[in-house]
């Protein structure tokens, strides 16, 4: 099977903006209770597709989610409490912040090859959450309290996850059907390969990095809104790593729509469900991770289109194979040989 | 500077190197990085706890068996669940630990609760007096069981028929196959020695400090950093940064505070994978 470059169609970029469009809408209408779940999971869909942009397209497998969650919910709360700027520039400030932080690590990071950078995300996650807790201005181990006034809240913090959700679907779409999302997948598969065909292995790694830092620290300052009080146990915890790390790989890791059901599947089947069970929460949790990982490293979401696909048959008349690439989200090209019939 | 402060960081600094020869022996030899170390460690505490807490053993004759223990938990484990995975894709081991991690977070808190733990012992809060330097006397011991275990598993790597199929699977697993050396084998040997090796860790952390389920983490990242400051391949080296760890954590506490001493080994840890990702003393095990 030779894959082949995936055309940019201009139906899930219209789905994406008309949903977006719709869901704003929805934050007029809702009640509270629903508002507030609503803002949850989309925080942990934006979250959770940021990692698959940077471990899923680009091959580089971030335990760090964390850190950035953590640099923009604490960039947005200290900028409300101590300057006394409104939230739209706090809300602004967050993915700046989390940005320069990537781009001050990423000389080191991205020197990392393989489980090496996994780890030393991990290390800054960590590094980060014991940093905050020694920072007396930034409230120390007991955290900050936001002033409720000066915060969104309800309707109107829906209506700012809304935005920060489509814009990383928008960002997944671009690595999925772009030029530059070929580049990266070409490097995740083989980068010496993909290095000798001309692709600027450092610059794409670092154009994955920085945005998916940005979304996540956007994410951050939403939470941030959301939890009021925040702490370096709430917004710093190694927990906000674990669940984009698990939501994707349940989903689907570098689909578009795959982080989106295992939100809906982790969330739903497990966290809600289980909230009075925090310890069966957690087994489950690990053997979910473990047991997707083992038997079925696709994720859900390539499983179900398989499904459905062989259930459906091969379409009449098009004449077409059936593992052929279609409209379907099922898999990710492999970059390096698409990369090479491209140059060829 | 007193010799106080380094003398503790050098001691402390055993313990670190013990837990890092674990990593560094995993990621030496099959290219894993295993992120339930932490666990492997703090479950041997834990296990120790059953016969030290509960029928009032002393830790020390406790050690051997909870070592048994874990090497008996974690053979299974590479054999069936990790070594098959580490044929299929990049990523997929190394999440697999992650969930293993939590699991194992999730079983010691539905089994031994939240709250601290210790291991009592007679000696966990004595002090000794050497040449003039006041020392902990569990750490000394610590530090002389750790250079026993370092020594036994560099005369077991270089010595033994055994190590010598470890050292062949651990630079060309295929070749080793070709040879008849059961690759699946040795990997869930190392795998269980490194458990051992953690769990030994684990019982003189539990008697130098207490515990909780989630005491796990800060020392997988402080045997990471050991294997990043050590390389892969080399036990003395492991002993060495080890020691270094420590002295750096010691010193840097009696600066600038308590609240630190973690920070420092991360930042550290990062440091070194940064400017020099291969370690200081690196080696293959086969060299």
């Amino acid at each position: 099977m030779t894959p082949t470059p995936t055309p940019r169609r201009w139906w899930p970029a219209a789905a994406l903006l008309l949903s977006t469009v719709v869901c704003f809408a929805l934050g007029g209408v809702l009640d509270h209770g629903t508002l507030d779940l609503g803002v949850t999971l989309l925080c942990y869909l934006a979250i959770a597709q940021a990692w698959n942009i940077l471990a899923g397209f680009g091959g580089l497998v971030s335990l760090g989610s964390a850190a950035f969650v953590a640099t923009g919910g604490y960039a947005a709360a200290l900028l409300l409490v101590h300057t006394g700027l409104s939230w739209p520039l706090a809300v602004a400030a967050a993915p700046v912040v989390a940005m320069l932080l990537a781009l001050l690590l990423s000389a080191a990071l991205l020197r990392l090859r393989g489980d090496y950078f996994s780890v030393g995300t991990l290390a800054i996650a960590i590094a980060l959450q014991a940093l905050i807790r020694n920072w007396d201005w930034a409230g120390g181990a007991s955290g900050v309290t936001l002033p409720v006034d000066a915060v969104p809240s309800g309707g109107n913090l829906f209506q700012l996850a809304v935005i920060v959700a489509a814009l990383a679907m928008a960002l997944t779409l671009h690595a999925r059907h772009s030029a530059f999302g070929i580049r990266l997948a070409a490097i995740r598969d083989n980068e010496p390969a993909a290095a000798g065909l001309g692709v600027a292995v450092r610059r794409h790694q670092l154009a994955a990095l920085l945005p998916s830092s940005a979304i996540t620290g956007l994410a951050g300052a939403v939470i941030a809104f959301q939890f009021v009080v925040i702490s370096p146990d709430g917004v710093a915890s190694v927990s906000w790593s674990l669940n984009a790390v698990l939501m994707t790989v349940v989903g689907g890791t570098g689909t578009v729509l795959g982080p989106l059901l295992g939100v809906a599947v982790v969330y739903y089947g497990l966290t809600r469900e289980l909230q009075s069970e925090q310890t069966l929460s957690l087994v489950i949790e690990g053997v979910l991770l473990i047991a997707i990982v083992r038997f079925a490293p696709q994720g859900v979401w390539p499983l179900l289109c398989r499904t459905a696909r062989r259930l459906l048959g091969p379409r009449p008349g098009t004449g077409r194979p059936v593992t052929g690439r279609g409209d379907e989200d099922e898999t990710v090209p492999s970059g390096t040989e698409t990369l090479a019939m491209d140059v060829a | 500077m007193s010799l106080d402060v380094l003398a503790a960081g050098i001691l402390a600094g055993g313990l670190y190197a013990l837990i890092g020869l674990g990593i560094s022996l995993v990621f030496g030899v099959l290219g894993l990085m295993n992120l339930a170390h932490g666990e492997l460690v703090i479950g041997g505490a834990y296990l120790a706890s059953l016969l030290v807490v509960d029928a009032g053993w002393d830790p020390l004759a406790a050690l051997p068996l909870a070592m048994a223990g874990m090497a008996l938990i974690a053979y299974p484990l590479q054999r069936y669940l990790l070594t098959p995975l580490l044929r299929g894709s990049k990523s997929a081991p190394l999440v697999a630990t992650f969930g293993l991690s939590l699991l194992a977070q999730a079983l010691f808190q539905a089994a031994f609760g939240t709250h601290p733990k210790a291991l009592p012992a007679s000696y966990a809060d004595t002090g000794l007096s050497v040449l003039g330097v006041r020392v902990q006397t569990v750490y000394v011991i610590a530090f002389g069981l750790t250079v026993v275990l370092c020594a036994g598993t560099h005369l077991i790597l270089t010595r033994t028929r055994a190590g010598s199929a470890l050292r062949a699977a651990s630079a060309d697993p295929d070749t080793a196959a070709v040879l008849g050396i059961d690759v699946d084998r040795v990997y869930a040997m190392t795998f269980a020695g490194a458990a051992a090796l953690a769990a030994a860790g684990g019982v003189l952390t539990g008697v130098a400090q207490s515990f909780t389920p989630s005491s796990g983490l800060p020392l997988l990242l402080t045997g990471f950093a050991v294997m990043a400051l050590a390389g892969i391949g080399s036990v003395g080296g492991v002993l060495a940064a080890g020691v270094a760890l420590g002295v750096l954590q010691s010193v840097s506490v009696s600066l600038f505070g308590g609240g630190w001493r973690d920070v420092v080994v991360y930042l550290a840890f990062f440091l070194v994978l940064a400017v020099r990702p291969q370690g200081l003393f690196r080696k293959a095990y086969a060299g």
